[in-house]
């Protein structure tokens, strides 16, 4: 009993000693992220070719996982924030985050800003101000199944197809006996993609001062776009998920149920593991209009009171370097130049990403308009729910949504 | 003369220090759930108080806002009131339940003499699966199209319902879903019934007492102190109800299990807006106190303590 007390108190006093060797000999950088698995992996290892390029330096990788919000908002609360983090909310943050503008101009020759493409940096601005550089994207495709396609005869999407050939294409697949259908439609869409939709459609959630709903979220275009879906779910042109029933409409796709599947780069490893040929079609059109697409982005920031915060920018610079948006192959190269040099412009199954991408520069999401957007979107979340329920009646619901939210305008 | 006095002087202060000591020693034993509770309940009590006054997000400026939080919640906000009526109905359905279906299940136990260990275990074993694992069996249990219950159903030629995706639905699932914790209700029960002295029952049936009567006039009043317990501790569970809502149905479907801790947890960890949730988490404890008290000064009519009448006796010896 006396020994192991002795060995114990040893072994911490040897632990302490080498923590204290350590801390002279580093400086420790944290670098919080959401990532998991293999996306974590990549990051572990630009992490570690960073720590190899500056001696003396550990990057400190934090996955908070799916608590990432939380815990992060406890992290800045409790006045302990990493140095540097992945971000997307910038309007909940970015009082206590670092703007970049300044950095970014001093060492423009080195990061080229002009590589970025103009939509994804919109999406790290608040009151034009730039609080974060892009790390990884993905815009919104259509799957689809090009051994159904062939089966049963109909002929593959096109590139500016419409949502009326869609719902064509779409109606043909219908099997009631085998739950085979065309196409999805999802009554618990994320509202942060389904603005794409009212984009092209030629309308927004809300107006660009960040004031005005009423007329936007509810206007007939939108309403337009949502009876659309349910009419679909209606005449079963497409299965609806989200109904009670959380089978994921991946899986559908993945499993052969489904002919078409909208979705976006996350989805496309588990339909490459799939093992069945497939293509990639751009978001369908409202008629004429241009087709709009969400923009996903991934950005990493760094905190205002971080404690190094030199070291931080250097690691946001090779964060976004060639080299290191290179290997980051989960998602999609933030970078023209590397997106160009790995031929994904010109690739068949990436290609539509791409292209849609030039497209939508011009629209900014909703939540960078009003730091209500969160309290606001669900009671369009539910809005979206109530028509998919009902099968129709989407003006009234757009309606009642907008009547909820007149607090929150203020 | 004077010496005897200092003497009894002296003894009474011993005497006195004797008693003090006597007097410490269950404030020592407890103290380390006062303390406990003292910093770890009573001062986030009171700082969520001080929140409730003002604006305060995780990060950024906080400013006082006085009764700013309460007038928007009671006059601006349909979801309080929308969340307040959900958790209502719920506690309206759940407490009663809970409560006669734990007697009945506590009332068949002791009186089962096969293999009562057995099912003592069989009954309380639900309630030891922690919250996350529950939902997870639930929403087997519920799925429309492949869920156990529905099949069942099927077997008898009933096409079941969309349990969770049915507005109407949803909160009778997660109604029966809460109710699959009672094995402690029932426990508690289980112990009072033990606990009542089986002469009482023996002098009833000699005096020719028929069996309902025995129940009415002997086990109830007995079990009071139990039942009011029971009543009290389920009221508070029912407004706390969050897990099973936040977990198997989101507060959907259409809002329908929106209940009135998920709306205080919503506003607080999705929307970080503490001021606003320390303010609703207030709203809901001067409900559950009121509803508490309110349910303690019923209870003085119809609960019999036994403690109260050996109090009593003692004060006539004294």
């Amino acid at each position: 009993m006396h020994n192991v007390t002795k060995s114990m108190i040893g072994s911490l006093l040897a632990l302490s000693l080498t923590g204290a060797a350590a801390a002279q000999a580093e400086e420790t950088l944290r670098f919080a992220t959401w990532d998991t698995d293999e996306s974590l992996a990549i990051q572990q290892a630009i992490a570690k070719k960073f720590e190899e390029m500056h001696p003396g330096v550990k990057v400190q990788v934090e996955p908070y996982a799916d608590g990432y919000d939380q815990k992060l908002a406890a992290a800045f609360g409790a006045g302990n924030p990493p140095d540097v983090m992945y971000m997307w909310n910038f309007p909940q943050y970015y009082t206590s985050l670092m703007p970049l503008d300044d950095l970014i101009a001093r060492d423009a020759a080195e990061i080229k800003p002009d590589d970025f493409p103009q939509g994804l940096m919109n999406t790290t601005r608040v009151e034009g101000k730039t609080y974060g550089m892009p790390s990884g994207f993905t815009t919104q495709v259509v799957f689809y199944n090009k051994e159904m396609f062939a089966k049963a005869g109909v002929e593959e999407p096109k590139d500016g197809w419409t949502w009326d050939d869609l719902r064509a294409k779409a109606a043909k697949f219908r099997d009631e006996a085998n739950k085979v259908y065309g196409f999805a439609v999802d009554a618990k869409p994320d509202p942060y993609d389904f603005e794409q939709f009212l984009w092209s459609n030629g309308t927004k959630y809300i107006s660009d001062d960040g004031k005005e709903i009423d007329g936007y979220m509810n206007s007939d275009a939108a309403a337009q776009v949502l009876d659309m879906f349910a009419d679909m779910a209606r005449t079963q042109e497409a299965v609806t998920l989200n109904l009670g029933d959380d089978t994921s409409g991946a899986t559908l796709f993945k499993g052969g149920k489904i002919a078409m599947f909208q979705s976006a780069m996350w989805s496309k490893a588990g339909i490459d593991a799939a093992g069945f040929s497939y293509g990639v079609a751009p978001l369908p059109k409202f008629g004429a209009r241009v087709a709009h697409s969400a923009l996903g982005v991934s950005a990493i920031s760094i905190a205002k009171d971080a404690a190094h915060p030199d070291l931080a920018w250097e690691f946001v610079k090779f964060f976004s370097s060639p080299e290191a948006v290179a290997m980051r192959t989960n998602d999609l190269p933030v970078r023209t130049s590397v997106a160009e040099e790995k031929g994904m412009t010109k690739d068949p199954i990436y290609k539509p990403f791409f292209d849609i991408l030039a497209t939508s520069n011009t629209e900014t999401h909703a939540y960078l308009k009003n730091a209500n957007w969160g309290k606001i979107q669900d009671n369009l979340a539910r809005a979206i729910e109530a028509t998919m329920i009902d099968q129709g009646n989407a003006k009234a619901h757009l309606d009642d949504a907008v009547a909820r939210s007149k607090r929150l305008l203020k | 003369m004077d010496m005897a006095y200092a003497g009894t002087k002296a003894g009474v202060a011993r005497r006195k220090r004797v008693t003090a000591g006597r007097h410490m020693a269950p404030y020592l034993f407890i103290s380390p759930w006062i303390l406990g509770f003292l910093f770890f309940t009573l001062g986030p009590l009171m700082f969520s108080l001080t929140m409730s006054f003002y604006d305060w997000p995780v990060v950024g400026e906080r400013t006082f806002v006085g009764l700013d939080n309460y007038r928007s919640m009671f006059t601006e906000d349909p979801q309080f009131w929308e969340s307040l009526w959900i958790t209502v109905k719920f506690a309206a359905i759940y407490v009663p339940f809970n409560i006669v279906m734990s007697f009945l299940l506590a009332l068949m136990l002791h009186h089962v003499t096969f293999a009562s260990g057995f099912f003592r275990t069989a009954f309380y074993l639900p309630s030891v699966i922690s919250g996350v694992a529950l939902v997870t069996i639930w929403s087997w249990i519920y799925s429309k199209e492949y869920g156990l219950l529905n099949f069942m159903l099927s077997l008898v030629g009933i096409d079941g319902p969309n349990w969770l995706g049915d507005p109407n639905l949803a909160i009778v699932a997660i109604i029966i879903a809460s109710l699959w914790g009672l094995g402690g209700t029932m426990l508690i029960l289980l112990t009072g019934l033990k606990a009542i002295p089986k002469e009482l029952y023996e002098a009833a049936t000699v005096s020719g007492v028929p069996g309902w009567a025995q129940m009415l006039f002997i086990t109830l009043p007995m079990l009071g102190p139990m039942l009011i317990f029971t009543f009290i501790t389920s009221i508070i569970s029912a407004f706390q109800q969050l897990t099973i809502a936040l977990l198997l149905t989101k507060g959907g479907p259409l809002g329908s299990t929106y209940f009135f801790a998920m709306y205080i947890y919503d506003n607080a960890f999705k929307y970080f807006d503490m001021g606003y949730a320390a303010a609703g988490s207030w709203v809901m404890f001067v409900i559950v106190l009121a509803l508490s008290l309110l349910v303690m000064r019923w209870s003085a009519a119809w609960v019999y303590y036994e403690g109260e009448i050996r109090q009593t006796d003692g004060e006539r010896n004294a």
